[in-house]
């Protein structure tokens, strides 16, 4: 058998609907050979299938969210968002009277994206021609003489039933002829922002008893439907029968679908409607209702000019699908014969045609149900109920055009097959054909291929449920081993943040060596990690280790670089230790900028392990629509928990190579092999080459100076270093974070000539001074801790080393109590002033160094010099 | 935290300051000429625009730190927007309070106080705010007059804890503290505006006044049906110098109604007349005043409210354009279908013209009346006369079927018998489509509630037709039928009425001298009057009961005494 594939013609390209697959608001309706046309913009074309051209653009100054012909009456009317119902005239004649107005100087709206067709100029809707302004209308059906509306009121939806304006009436007062509210549940939660979009507009869909006076002569391009009369009496009732009123029937997004019998919604001024007496509540489909319809499931006995449906329909956004029929029972009694299936949802938008068929438009493609008992007119022993009874299952058809936003079933079909007007997710709008002699009409015989066509969807869905179910279970186990570990988290985070006093429960020292790597002298951090707590740090922690290279430490314009290492810490039980090295520098370009600051941090990966539980990867769940986005964690969120932070300094990363220290090369960090061989290769004792040398020989090394009382240095450094003399006790707790440390300390020294990371020498000499002049009681005894070096820039960043160390021996010394000796004001105020001289002094040369020409900056800079070097060797004492 | 606006930037400020106000009074008159507007889509329009610009200066305004000395045009905004908002919307809505509650917000803001956001509910936000005015008296107008719109929102929805509560901070500078709301409102004095104040749709004043009117009103309501308490008395005076015409009518039949339900027929009378004087709307005094002379026992003069009522609303009135105010009307709850100020449609009063005129006997005029109103009913091309005929009203069949009696009742047996075919030609697919043989139905127990007592009511009006033209075989056919449909409802729906129509078969048999089926019938009388006979005190529906009158209850036990010496035979 033939697999029946719809012929799809492609007529034209709109801009995108606006809001992709979920909006449900762009509307296809089709008069004859012009079809009307919005997206879900601003914009309602009108577009000609025969001559496969645009006619006319409308532009309204909102978001179209509705369209109704009255083919009759060639009045088209409009719901455009925030503003209210628009009335327009199709008369082909006041259209180019108004394009013709238009032509003139009206711009062409260039992004609206129509391909391939000519350029149709923008007709700008006058707002005169809104019949019905209201900000809150969100659905609206026309029947008639009657204009029926749905808003949107403070708790409630509020129907309301107006006198049909026409247009280029006058604006007088329309009619207002009835109103009720509907549902006392509260709508959805947008009206915060009235300009937020709803997901889901209500649906409207306006039934007429049989043989009513007024042909819908709209029923097939509209909403409209006829019943027959069972049905009709049957849901609605007698009154609505005996009244032979039309019914409008409305399915909220709360899933209710409820009817109004249109005769009885009158009001007088002085009060409302009465929900309880006017408006019946048919069923509840728990999910937004996108579509009424009704169609016709038993074959008409003759070929009459209207077709009474005879079988109501609902469907829901999830998939749930209502039919209603008119059956009788075994006493001759007419009962309602109500059957819920279960289509593939999302449903995007649904049409029915003249026979049995439910066309609906998923995100996976476009599906066709026959709502007509199968087999039943051939084999009445395989249908479970009466003949002509809803059938048990629903066996949808995939016809395989995806994401389809809208469609309409041409009024012009040749008998017996369909035909769709459909809009794509991407503005396309084409032509579904099924053909009736590829697709069996009347699918009476249950051929074998079909039958096991049948078994094998049955089975394939046996196996879908069965992959769920396993893959609901692993989400399910998944879910509580995020629980378990997020209850670890908790406990470690507790123990470390409650532990601000003493040692904390999880430390991490940070010590440094020179280690050699690949030809490569590296100052290495070590990083230990100790846990001892009584919780294991498990997967899903890390070890964040931040370098913080103050590389323009220097410079002061510019912020350091940060570089962050993240290890994972697998598995570290009670007791356990690890142990991190990381390479500081140099680097490529041979430099290393000290001070470093390396931080650590142990950091927990909520995404890594909440996550993935939460957002458990379900193959049958819909693809994430609006109102079921996961719940989203930033890339970043975890637990962080700081841990120690060490600062690496000048003096930590000096080496001695006059002390023996293991040095293999002379001249630190990385160099090209063949100097170094050249180097090795030198002749002994001639000069060796290079600007670093020469500027040692000619340059005198830069110096500077400063002066710590000794009582001070005493008192700090207490009796860890009785016994030796107080400059060989300064200069080893000067180098006690240094390697050489020990070496120091064995060989007494109190001057050491040491290497700085770039090559260059280091000189730090102590010595014992009086100070004289300064106390009344005599000369100070005080220790000159001096610094040479032939790299200004070093001898700033040991400088810089000594002050911090020293800054913060005062500061203890200070919380101690320990009281300065009287002192000579007059000579601290001299010293200052004399300060604050040579400071101006800097600042005038610096500025007239800007300024100058070549020559004169030269002595400038000297002088500069000059007055740097006596800065550096101020003689302040630190008391 | 207070942000000072830089120096260098003052003179900007202060000219951006300007331009917002000049906005806002631009704004505020633009709804002024759209109240003024005769075209009410015109008026709609101005005012949504309106609406529109009032939002979006209040989203400027709020895009930028508060500051004090634009915190008064701001509140000034919100009132406005607010005010506006409401009357399009037709009602107070939640986010209204939101508007409310960043208003204040924005003026604690501007102390640094916004921790009390979070501790507390919109009154705490309320108690803080007032606390702050008072060290910045030049909030106080805007305040005042948001004050005002807060309480309206509370007022609406009855939270009047919260409302006594924020009227006795208002007020508690000059009076002493009071339970009692209406002296709440009474002694509140919002503070004047300055003269260069932004524009306001409504000043505080004003919306007091409709406050105080509104809450009075609402007061009255409920004590009407118990009888009128002192402070609706007392407060009338007050309210009714502000009502519009409409409300006054609506006080005035209310005061009828208490009234009459107190036993001061006269009274009550010349309240109904006040109000019918008070214009524009006749409904509701005229449906009080049928009422009234029905308790009198004045028929005539009830029938002739009745019709004056029917001609009363058959007028089509266009509503008078709101104003674009807060207004009583807006703060009271609309009268639901059972309030006494309800009247309904036309054809609600024309159904109740037609049954008083059918109860109180006069059959001709009911049967017109009765012929009318279906043809309003079923007239389509004008469906603006169409009724609800809803409960506590009849549905349609029985309308039909009172329509039918009426006509009997008149002597109009051929349009009875029109009428009643008219009613089952157009339910005719409701009714079973394989009619049974009743010996075949009464073997089921699980019947149908779809085969309604209506359609065997139908049945015997016809067959009582029938009798009136003299047919009696047409009679029985229908009689039989009639109760045929009712022997096949459950047992809970065999009353008493259905009875009287069975004596009625049985008394035309036996005139027809149809021994045998007459027998048959009186046996299965007798079985079921042994059956517990409940619910005696059930009111039979108006077309039974004018049906019940025309068989005579004597007739039933002669017949009993005629079959219980004759059953033997």
């Amino acid at each position: 058998m033939a697999d029946p594939r719809p012929r799809v013609e492609y007529l034209a390209g709109f801009c995108y609907p606006l809001g992709g697959l979920a909006a449900g608001k762009p509307r296809v309706l089709c008069h004859g050979a012009e079809i009307f046309l919005s997206t879900g913009r601003e914009l309602v074309y009108v577009y000609d299938r025969e001559g496969r051209l645009l006619i006319a653009v409308y532009k309204f100054p909102g978001q179209v969210w509705h369209l109704e012909l009255l083919a009759l009456h060639k009045v088209l009317y409009v719901l455009c968002a925030q503003s209210g119902i628009y009335c327009l005239s199709l008369d082909q004649t006041t259209r180019s009277v108004s394009r013709d107005k238009e032509d003139g100087g009206d711009d062409q709206d260039s992004d609206d994206g129509q391909v391939g067709e000519p350029p149709v100029p923008v007709i700008h809707v006058d707002p005169e021609s809104c019949v019905l302004p209201d900000a809150s209308l969100h659905a609206f059906t026309v029947l008639d003489d009657a204009l029926i509306t749905l808003a949107l009121g403070p708790t409630q939806w509020k129907m309301q039933l107006f006198e049909r304006p026409s247009p280029g009436e006058d604006p007088r007062p329309r009619g207002q002829i009835g109103e009720v509210d509907l549902s006392t549940c509260t709508p959805p939660a947008e009206s915060q922002g009235a300009s937020a979009a709803p997901c889901f507009l209500p649906v409207l869909c306006c039934a007429s008893p049989p043989g009513s006076r007024t042909p819908l002569g709209h029923s097939w391009s509209s909403e409209g439907v006829m019943l027959e009369g069972a049905l009709f009496g049957l849901l609605f009732g007698a009154d609505a029968a005996l009244l032979e009123s039309p019914v409008v029937l409305c399915g909220l997004p709360d899933g209710q679908l409820c009817c109004v019998i249109i005769k009885t919604l009158v009001t007088s001024t002085s009060a409302l409607g009465d929900p309880k007496a006017l408006v019946k509540i048919l069923h509840h489909l728990e999910e937004p209702v996108v579509f009424i319809g009704a169609l016709r499931t038993e074959p008409l006995a003759e070929e009459v000019e209207d077709i009474h449906c005879d079988c109501l329909v609902a469907l829901g956004h999830h998939g749930r699908t209502l039919a209603i029929k008119a059956s009788w029972d075994e006493a001759g009694h007419l009962v309602p014969e109500l059957r819920e299936y279960s289509l593939p949802g999302p449903v995007l938008c649904a049409a029915c045609d003249r026979s049995s068929h439910v066309y609906h438009s998923t995100s996976t493609g476009l599906c066709v149900v026959d709502l007509a008992q199968e087999g039943s007119p051939l084999d009445p022993t395989e249908s479970d109920g009466a003949p002509g009874s809803l059938p048990p299952l629903l066996y949808p058809d995939n016809l395989g055009i995806c994401s389809l936003v809208t469609l309409c079933v041409s009024s012009s079909v040749p008998e017996g097959g369909a035909e769709l007007l459909a809009l794509s997710a991407k503005g396309r709008l084409m032509i579904c054909r099924l053909d009736p002699h590829d697709e069996a009409p009347q699918p009476s015989r249950v051929t074998s291929a079909k039958a096991g066509q049948k078994i094998k969807q049955l089975l394939s869905g046996i196996g879908t449920v069965s992959e769920r179910v396993s893959s609901l279970k692993k989400a399910v186990d998944q879910r509580d081993k995020a629980l378990t570990c997020l209850n670890e988290v908790m406990n470690v985070s507790c123990a470390l943040l409650s532990s601000r006093e003493g040692p904390r429960p999880i430390s991490c020292t940070i010590s440094t060596t020179w280690s050699r790597l690949q030809l490569q002298d590296v100052l290495v951090a070590t990083c230990l990690l100790e846990n001892s707590s009584g919780f294991s740090l498990d997967r899903g922690w890390a070890l964040c280790i931040q370098v913080l290279r103050s590389s323009q430490a220097l410079d002061l314009d510019s912020a350091g670089s940060a570089v962050t290492y993240t290890i994972p810490v697998d598995q570290l039980g009670p007791g356990g230790r690890r142990e991190v090295t990381l390479p500081l520098g140099p680097g490529e370009d041979g430099a290393l900028d000290l001070p470093v600051t390396v931080s650590c941090a142990l950091f927990y990966s909520l995404r890594e392990v909440v996550g993935r539980a939460l957002t458990p990867r379900d193959p049958f769940k819909d693809p994430p629509s609006a109102e079921c986005t996961p719940i989203v964690l930033p890339e970043q969120d975890g637990v962080c928990l700081p841990l120690s932070e060490h600062t690496v300094d000048m003096l930590q990363g000096l080496r001695f190579p006059s002390l023996g220290v293991p040095y293999t090369q002379a001249l630190g960090p990385a160099r090209d092999p063949i100097h170094t061989f050249l180097g090795t290769c030198r002749v002994p004792g001639s000069q060796p080459a290079g600007p670093e040398s020469l500027r040692a020989k000619y340059l005198p090394p830069s110096v500077a100076t400063i002066k710590v009382s000794a009582e001070l240095l005493r008192a700090a450094l207490g009796d860890s270093h009785a016994g030796v003399s107080l400059g060989c006790a300064t200069l080893q707790w000067l180098l006690a974070e240094n390697a050489a440390t020990d070496i120091v300390k064995a060989q007494a020294l109190s001057s050491v000539q040491g290497v700085a990371p770039d090559g260059t020498d280091v000189h730090l000499i102590i010595r014992e001074v009086a100070v004289t002049d300064l106390c009344p009681a005599g000369p100070v005894q005080a220790v000159e801790i001096q610094v040479e070096s032939s790299s200004l820039a070093n001898l700033c960043r040991a400088h810089h080393a000594i002050v911090g160390r020293l800054q913060r021996l005062v500061v203890e010394q200070a919380a101690r109590g320990s009281s300065p000796p009287d002192l000579r004001l007059q000579y601290l105020h001299q010293m200052q002033a004399n300060h604050e001289m040579l400071l101006r002094e800097v600042q005038t040369l610096r500025d007239r160094l800007c300024t100058e020409d070549e020559a004169s900056s030269c002595a400038t800079a000297q002088r500069l010099l000059q007055v740097y070097r006596r800065l550096r060797s101020p003689s302040l004492l630190l008391l | 935290m207070a942000h000072q606006t830089p120096l260098g930037s003052s003179a900007s400020h202060v000219s951006c300051l300007d331009l917002w106000r000049e906005k806002n009074d631009q704004l505020v008159r633009q709804a002024k000429v759209a109240q003024d507007s005769s075209l009410p889509l015109r008026r709609q329009q101005l005012a949504q625009d309106a609406l529109e610009g009032l939002r979006g200066l209040l989203c400027s305004l709020q895009g930028l730190p508060a500051t004090v000395s634009v915190l008064p045009l701001e509140l000034t905004v919100i009132c406005n927007f607010i005010t506006l908002r409401a009357n399009l919307a037709r009602g107070f809505t939640e986010d209204l309070a939101q508007d409310i509650q960043q208003g204040l917000e924005r003026v604690l803001e501007t102390q640094g106080q916004l921790e009390a956001r979070l501790e507390h509910e919109l009154w705490g936000l309320w108690d803080a705010a007032l606390r702050v005015s008072s060290l910045l008296p030049e909030l106080l107008p805007a305040l005042h007059h948001l004050a005002g719109l807060q309480a309206a929102l509370w007022l609406t929805t009855n939270r009047f804890g919260d409302l006594t509560l924020l009227l006795q901070t208002l007020t508690v500078s000059q009076s002493s503290a009071s339970e009692d709301m209406l002296l709440l409102l009474k002694s509140w004095r919002p503070p004047t505006e300055e003269s260069d104040a932004p524009l306001t749709l409504q000043n505080a004043q004003g919306l007091r006044d409709v406050l105080l009117t509104a809450f009075a009103c609402r007061q009255g309501q409920p004590a009407c049906p118990v009888g009128l308490s002192k402070l609706t008395l007392w407060s009338l005076p007050k309210a009714l110098s502000l009502c519009p015409r409409s409300l006054l009518v609506q006080v005035y039949t209310a005061l009828g109604t208490c009234l009459r339900k107190m036993g001061s027929p006269q009274r009550a009378l010349l309240y109904l007349v006040a109000a019918l004087k008070e214009g524009s709307t006749w409904g509701p005094p005229l449906l009080e005043a049928s009422r009234l002379y029905q308790q009198l026992g004045n028929i005539a003069a009830e029938i002739e409210s009745l019709e004056l009522l029917v001609e009363a609303l058959s007028i089509t009135r266009i509503p008078e354009a709101h104003q674009l105010l807060i207004e009583v009307e807006l703060l009271l709850p609309r009268p639901d279908p059972a309030s006494p100020l309800h009247c309904g449609t036309q054809s609600q009063a024309k159904y109740l013209l037609a049954s008083r005129c059918l109860q109180t006997g006069r059959a001709a005029d009911a049967a017109e009346h009765y012929l009318d109103l279906l043809a309003l009913l079923l007239d389509g091309s004008e469906p603006k006369f169409s009724p609800p005929p809803c409960p506590p009203g009849p549905c349609v069949p029985e309308l039909f079927l009172e329509a039918a009696a009426a006509l009997i009742q008149a002597g109009r047996a051929q349009d009875a018998l029109t009428v009643c075919e008219e009613l089952l030609s157009r339910t005719s697919f409701l009714l079973p489509k394989r009619p049974r043989l009743w010996e075949d139905a009464r073997r089921r127990t699980k019947e149908s509630p779809h085969c309604s007592p209506w359609v065997s009511a139908t049945h015997l009006l016809q067959g009582q037709a029938w009798v009136q033209l003299g047919a009696q075989k047409e009679a029985i056919s229908e009689y039989s039928r009639c109760l045929e449909l009712l022997f096949r409802a459950t047992p809970k729906d065999k009353e008493q009425g259905n009875q009287d129509a069975s004596y009625h078969l049985l008394q035309t048999l036996r005139r027809l001298d149809r021994r045998d089926e007459a027998t048959a019938l009186w046996r299965r009388l007798e079985a079921q009057t042994e059956l517990p006979q409940e619910n005696t005190a059930w009111s039979l529906p108006l077309y039974l009961e004018t049906c019940l009158g025309w068989i005579c209850p004597p007739d039933r036990e002669t017949l009993r005494e005629e079959f219980q010496t004759s059953g033997d035979l």
